[in-house]
């Protein structure tokens, strides 16, 4: 109810702001509206391309930027929480990069990677940090006697690792799921506002501005935010549920 | 069940010189002074002594999880300076692991000694029906009441049939009248096969209903302070004189190094 309240009182201001500064740079609500539709009917008026094929190739990059980190930042994320000399080793180091915008990244990773390549690295470093700090934060928190319990039924250290380490750390990776997909998503549409050539909805952005079509700059925003409130209300609610069934309050 | 801790086959434990001083941020903690005693297999001998004199610490030096700064355990010869199936624990505090179901937690032994599915499942259905909780087989750990966790703990540590069983207060948390089931139970389970239970308890009734040895510890630094055989019949009955004034003079004991019975 109160959600519904916050999103019109958001539209509101949106009318009041756009009437009050310059209607032609920023589109009223319903302006937006009508580009949006005609979006999805016939496409970019520019290019001639359905909107789909903006949307595909930035949930494309944003997937395997994604997945990559994930690959990377759970084993790792594991390996750094076992073992204190590791941690105390790697974390100065990743104290020194967290900070860093991962989108100061695009212009390195576009000449060493390319066009294709590079976004997904900035969407990587984006995602990549909060799903380690979730992880490793977790296996700090095993209660060592769910590790004494398991040896004293005989597991060896891999068994222990299987059996303890991994499942307990899962909701706090999902926990790092939830934060890193939100700062990765803000990653992909800034990557490819940067590394205009391949498209995405960075670039279809940056086209309408180019042209001076602003309620297609403010369609292309509006769908990225529906997007973004996507990705996080399903890996929110599958952190919830998780959490919930393993009995953990991670 | 009458030849408990008669049988002199062989000595199983041998706790040689033991002492255990912690050492954290460069604070030293002595818990464990020096204590050596010898434990028969099949026996069931009890350890009862001041809140935080150093109990549990002495059962994790026997599981081998963590190391002497002093002496030696060892069972048949062998050092127990790793964990392992032949020394089952019940921890003081359960340690269930909360993602698991109660039928997943008693299974967890088994999956890590590679029982196969089925033999796992009917295994674990045997202990799960024996502590009482057959009906809750599928629940959820946090599901549970302290009692039944505990229950959860016993059976899961008993499946996997250890030779030493290590328990640290494990009916801590039961109400009077499961515990006393339970204590009954544990002798019946004794009474069939030929483990060794070493146990931990802040009972002095229920140290005196189950064991063959009561071994009283001092405050921390703990040491041995007196061994107390009991050679009684089993089951013993609670309102014999003698039960009562063995009990009183433990009690006598305990409440001079201020411990409180519950
Ligand atoms: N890992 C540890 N590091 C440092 N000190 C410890 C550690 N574990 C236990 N101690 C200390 O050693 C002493 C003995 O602890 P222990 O848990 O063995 O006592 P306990 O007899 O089991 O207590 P309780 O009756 O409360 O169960 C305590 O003073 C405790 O604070
Ligand atoms: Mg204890």
């Amino acid at each position: 109810m109160l959600a519904a309240v916050s999103l019109v009182l958001l539209l509101l201001l949106w009318q009041f702001l756009s009437v009050l500064i310059d209607r032609t740079v920023v589109p009223t609500p319903l302006e937006t509206w009508d580009a949006l539709v005609e979006l999805f009917r016939i496409g970019d008026p520019m290019s001639g391309r359905s909107v789909w094929t903006y949307i595909r190739s930035s949930l494309g990059t944003f997937l395997k930027g994604f997945v990559l980190a994930f690959a990377v930042a759970f084993p790792l994320g594991l390996i750094l929480g076992y073992s204190k000399i590791l941690r105390e080793l790697v974390e100065p180091a990743f104290e020194v990069l967290r900070p860093i915008a991962p989108v100061a990244w695009a212009p390195v990773f576009v000449v060493l990677l390319g066009y294709v390549l590079g976004p997904m690295m900035v969407v990587f470093v984006g995602i990549f940090f909060p799903l380690i700090t979730s992880v490793i934060f977790g296996v700090t928190k095993i209660d060592p006697n769910w590790i004494d319990a398991t040896r004293t039924l005989g597991a060896t250290r891999i068994q222990t690792f299987v059996k303890v380490y991994i499942p307990s750390s899962i909701p706090y990776l999902m926990n790092g799921v939830k934060t890193g997909l939100g700062i990765g998503w803000m990653c992909i549409v800034s990557a490819e506002l940067y590394a205009s050539p391949v498209g995405g909805l960075g670039f279809f952005i940056s086209n309408q501005a180019q042209v001076g079509y602003w309620p297609g700059v403010f369609a292309g925003i509006v769908i990225i935010g529906i997007l973004g409130i996507i990705t996080v209300g399903l890996s929110d609610y599958l952190h919830k549920t998780l959490s919930k069934r393993m009995g953990m309050d991670a | 069940m009458t030849d408990h801790g008669k049988d002199d086959t062989g000595t199983r434990i041998l706790i040689d010189g033991l002492g255990k001083t912690y050492r954290r941020d460069g604070k030293d903690t002595e818990a464990i002074e020096d204590i050596s005693l010898e434990i028969r297999q099949g026996e069931l001998v009890s350890f009862i002594g001041p809140s935080g004199c150093g109990k549990t610490t002495l059962l994790k030096l026997i599981a081998g999880l963590i190391p002497p700064t002093g002496g030696t355990v060892e069972i048949d010869g062998r050092s127990c300076t790793t964990p392992g199936a032949d020394r089952g624990m019940v921890f003081q505090d359960f340690a269930l692991l909360p993602w698991r179901s109660v039928r997943k937690n008693v299974e967890l032994g088994l999956e890590i000694a590679g029982v196969p599915k089925a033999e796992r499942r009917e295994r674990a259905e045997n202990y799960i029906k024996l502590v009482g909780l057959e009906k809750f087989a599928d629940s959820k750990v946090y599901e549970l009441s302290g009692g039944m966790k505990q229950r959860v703990a016993i059976a899961r540590s008993l499946v996997v049939r250890p030779d030493v069983v290590l328990m640290d207060e494990p009916f801590g948390a039961l109400d009077a009248q499961t515990r006393n089931i339970m204590q009954a139970q544990l002798i019946d389970i004794l009474g069939s096969t030929d483990q060794t239970i070493i146990f931990i308890t802040h009972s002095v009734d229920e140290a005196i209903y189950l064991s063959d040895r009561i071994v009283v510890l001092t405050k921390r630094p703990t040491t041995i302070r007196e061994i107390i055989d009991i050679p009684w019949e089993r089951p013993r009955d609670r309102s014999a004189p003698e039960f009562n004034v063995l009990k009183k003079r433990i009690l006598d004991y305990l409440e001079k190094e201020n411990v409180m019975e519950n």
